[in-house]
């Protein structure tokens, strides 16, 4: 490589590229969102461009808003793929915390608070509250499992997968539920004729968790134990409860991707919700270039990561590819994002 | 080699190298760490490719490209980070990518175990070719890689820093086999920090010093003084360190510590100001010890007591909290984490005091962390590089850094000179007993017995788990610590 071609505008771009992960994957996500545009303007012919800047809006938003509960629960895998771990069981906390929310808020027969006498806003209060908490206890019970226990991530949160999917779905066999109207204005409040409270609680959760990453003891442990834990643990860090709260992060955030859904659609499929929800958050965090084996990784890739399966997903749809081929398209995309940033390497 | 060049980037690491080895010598390669031995020794092997220059076997000009090349020209390179795979067998390691197959194409584990013998009685070594290499020590691995290089009948073999993990005696094991390769024509190339190993075995040296090579000649014709000098570009101190020093009140006690079959029944006291060696062979117990004592290493029996007060540390954080610091052995695996920047290295281990409400702040880390750079002559570009960029040394030193920012009463260094070149080896020294004279309590554990004679007041022997007796400068000497090392020490101690 030779010196002059270092400050050249190419030689620069060919640095970046080459250094920082970030910028191949968020080149990736430009091109993406190129094409995406190009297929919607070719789509259907438009008027003026205010009409087209409305559909290119309007399109946009959907988007985000229907990927804000996969985009947070991904900054939770962020923070445990990075730690050296992995997370199977984040579909089932979710689907487990939406039926604690039914049962707690059911307007119908057999709504708990309702039938202690509690409605409105505060039933409301503590429905959020004790979702959130019970998100956490779960997630805090697959950190326990892997730092006390010393179960390996992947064996600890599939077995709390199989069961809490299993327990839940048994439980809410028989169940018909209703939710106040109160409580489903957490995700559909109108803001300028458009609902956006989806979208503005993943930004929120994103700038808080990457300031997390960088700015705090907690975020540089999850780092430092993902590169090398013994190390860590020799430099005078309690490994195990750095371990414990990563998990119990973890299932705070799919515990409020499950507020948000549930929200946002008023019901749940107890069989189906969040089934896939780990593949398809691990999938957003690969393509963002976070490490398997731990150690490195970012939030903001991780966001890049969860638009670029988002758009990829969106411009099938606009193109007409038929929907079964889809999962493949996202399989390719994970493929070729690993090998991009495995090149950056050398 | 004739005129060897090699660049990385913009920066040369080999300008204008001619180096030669023959038949039935043993050349010492001889510099600092980033002098570029590795790198030069890496081109030989087929590792790197060379910008220019000629490598030249038996009159024959040679390109290779690939280590399986090499190897096959019958140059076998040992690396420094030994080239095992844990989970297999012996014979299956020495033996990898060559199998030996029976006639009915299944593996011929019978023949292979055989010649793995037969190389392991020429080497004088006792090892089953069947265990798995999991189970052995660090030492034994490195006997492994060589017994490979002579199964693959290598007329060139490469030794990277062979002893750096060996014990005395395993030490001298190693040197006799090299002598006897050395009578069957073998030629070797020894690269090693370690000049008196230089002068032990070697028969020629080449310095290099950043990239370019600044001596050669005969080691009869030198001095351990001479090629220190050659290394560093001055001179350097080979003499006793240890002064004077007011000890203060006595800091650590440990009473009748025990665990398992690693240490039984260990007791010793430890004063402010005070420098306190453990020494002893491969599986003495010293790290196992101080692991413990530092909450990172199990349950054990006994009790310490921590300027009186009896404590029992269960985790790293309570010892750190308590004011314990322990500089682990094996930087790469114990000491160094990989992802993190120079300066977050340097500064994990006072996070929690540095930081509000949970947020570190960086300005208060960096101030102190700058500081400890000074203090340590630490060379480096940014702080905010990988750590993988500094050299050994360099990493030693960032990792002493975060301890001394702890400011512990009691600090462990387990081998703290491992693996570092002679400049950064004086100023970890010249660190160690400014922390002494400040009233710091320090121990040093080390297998080098060079080191516990020139920096301690007084050493601790160490033998299978069980201490062997006591010496105090200035009458630690090389031959007492043998003797009670190998176990032919009084069992009366008065620690």
């Amino acid at each position: 490589m030779g010196k002059a071609k270092k400050n050249s505008l190419p030689g620069r771009v060919q640095e970046l590229w080459r250094t920082n992960p970030l910028f191949s994957t968020g080149m990736a996500l430009v091109v993406m969102i190129i094409v995406q545009t190009m297929a919607l303007s070719m789509n259907t012919s438009f008027g003026s461009f205010g009409e087209w800047f409305q559909n290119w809006l309007q399109n946009w938003i959907s988007l985000l808003r229907g990927n804000a509960g996969i985009g947070i629960i991904a900054l939770g895998m962020t923070f445990v793929i990075i730690s050296g771990g992995i997370d199977l069981s984040v579909g089932s906390v979710y689907v487990t915390v939406g039926a604690f929310i039914m049962v707690l808020l059911n307007t119908g027969a057999g709504g708990w608070l309702q039938s202690i006498g509690l409605g409105g806003i505060p039933a409301i209060i503590i429905a959020l509250l004790g979702a959130m908490l019970l998100g956490s206890l779960l997630g805090e019970g697959n950190g326990l499992l892997i730092s006390y226990g010393r179960m390996p991530p992947f064996i600890a949160t599939l077995g709390s997968m199989q069961i809490l999917r299993s327990v839940t779905q048994y439980f809410m066999k028989t169940q018909k539920t209703e939710l106040p109207d109160a409580y489903k204005a957490i995700a559909r409040l109108d803001i300028g004729g458009q609902q956006l409270m989806p979208i503005l609680y993943w930004a929120i959760l994103a700038a808080a968790m990457y300031i997390i990453s960088y700015k705090t003891t907690f975020g540089r442990y999850v780092f430092a134990i993902g590169s090398n834990e013994w190390t860590t643990r020799l430099s005078g860090v309690n490994v195990r409860q750095v371990k414990r709260r990563v998990y119990a992060l973890t299932g705070f955030l799919v515990a409020v991707a499950a507020i948000i859904q549930t929200s946002r659609i008023g019901s749940m499929d107890y069989a189906s919700a969040g089934s896939g929800f780990e593949m398809d958050a691990i999938a957003s965090v690969i393509v963002g270039g976070t490490s398997m084996s731990g150690g490195r990784g970012s939030i903001v890739g991780t966001v890049f990561g969860t638009l670029i399966v988002a758009v990829m997903n969106n411009l099938l749809n606009l193109i007409g590819v038929d929907p079964y081929l889809s999962a493949a398209f996202k399989g390719a995309i994970i493929i070729g994002a690993v090998l991009l940033q495995r090149k950056d390497k050398n | 080699m004739r005129n060897i060049y090699k660049s990385f980037g913009a920066n040369d690491v080999l300008r204008d190298i001619d180096f030669t080895v023959s038949g039935g010598e043993i050349c010492a390669l001889l510099g600092e760490n980033g002098a570029g031995k590795s790198t030069l020794m890496n081109i030989l092997g087929g590792v790197l490719p060379c910008d220019s220059g000629t490598v030249t076997l038996d009159g024959l000009a040679v390109h290779f490209k690939t280590p399986a090349e090499s190897l096959d020209a019958g140059i076998a390179f040992i690396h420094q980070e030994l080239n095992l795979v844990n989970d297999l067998a012996i014979f299956e390691n020495m033996y990898i990518g060559r199998e030996l197959k029976a006639k009915s194409g299944f593996l011929d584990a019978k023949t292979m175990c055989e010649k793995c013998q037969d190389v392991f009685r020429r080497m004088d070594v006792d090892l089953d070719p069947r265990a798995m290499v999991r189970e052995l020590d660090a030492s034994y691995k490195q006997i492994v890689e060589i017994a490979r290089a002579l199964l693959m009948d290598a007329s060139i073999i490469i030794m990277d820093e062979p002893t750096t993990s060996l014990t005395d005696p395993e030490i001298d094991r190693v040197f006799d086999m090299m002598r006897t390769l050395q009578a069957q024509g073998v030629a070797i190339v020894f690269i090693s920090h370690k000049l008196k190993e230089v002068m032990a075995v070697c028969t020629r040296y080449t310095v290099l010093r950043d990239g370019e090579m600044v001596a050669f000649g005969d080691v009869k014709d030198t001095d351990v003084d001479e090629l220190a000098r050659h290394m560093v570009g001055h001179d350097v101190r080979t003499q006793s360190l240890r002064e004077d020093r007011e000890l203060g009140e006595e800091v650590l006690r440990a009473e009748h510590l025990s665990q398992d079959r690693r240490f039984q029944d260990v007791s010793f006291s430890l004063r402010a100001g005070e420098v306190l060696g453990f020494t002893g062979l491969l599986g003495d117990g010293r790290s196992e010890l101080f692991q413990a004592i530092f909450g990172s290493g199990g349950r054990y029996q006994g009790q310490l007591y921590l300027e009186g007060k009896p404590i029992a540390p269960r985790s790293t954080r309570q010892a750190v909290n308590l004011g314990i610091g322990y500089v682990p052995r094996d930087r790469k695996e114990n000491g160094i984490i990989k992802d993190l920047d120079i300066l977050e290295n340097g500064s994990i281990v006072t996070w929690p005091r540095q930081a509000k409400m949970g947020f570190i702040r960086w300005k208060q880390v960096r101030e102190d962390f700058n500081r400890q750079v000074q203090g340590l002559k630490i060379k480096m570009g940014s702080e905010e590089d990988l750590i993988g960029s500094l050299s050994g040394g360099n990493q030693q030193k960032v990792v002493l850094a975060k301890w001394l920012n702890a400011q512990p009463k009691v600090l462990v260094f387990d081998n703290p000179t491992q693996g570092v070149d002679v400049g950064a080896k004086e100023d970890i020294y010249d660190t160690i007993l400014a922390l002494a004279r400040q009233g710091v309590a320090v121990v040093v554990l080390s297998s080098e017995a060079q080191e516990i004679i020139r920096l301690c007041d007084r050493a601790l022997v160490l033998y299978h788990g069980q201490l062997q007796g006591e010496l105090r400068a200035p009458d630690i000497t090389d031959q007492e610590i043998m003797r009670l090392a190998t176990g032919g020490g009084a069992q009366s101690q008065s620690a």
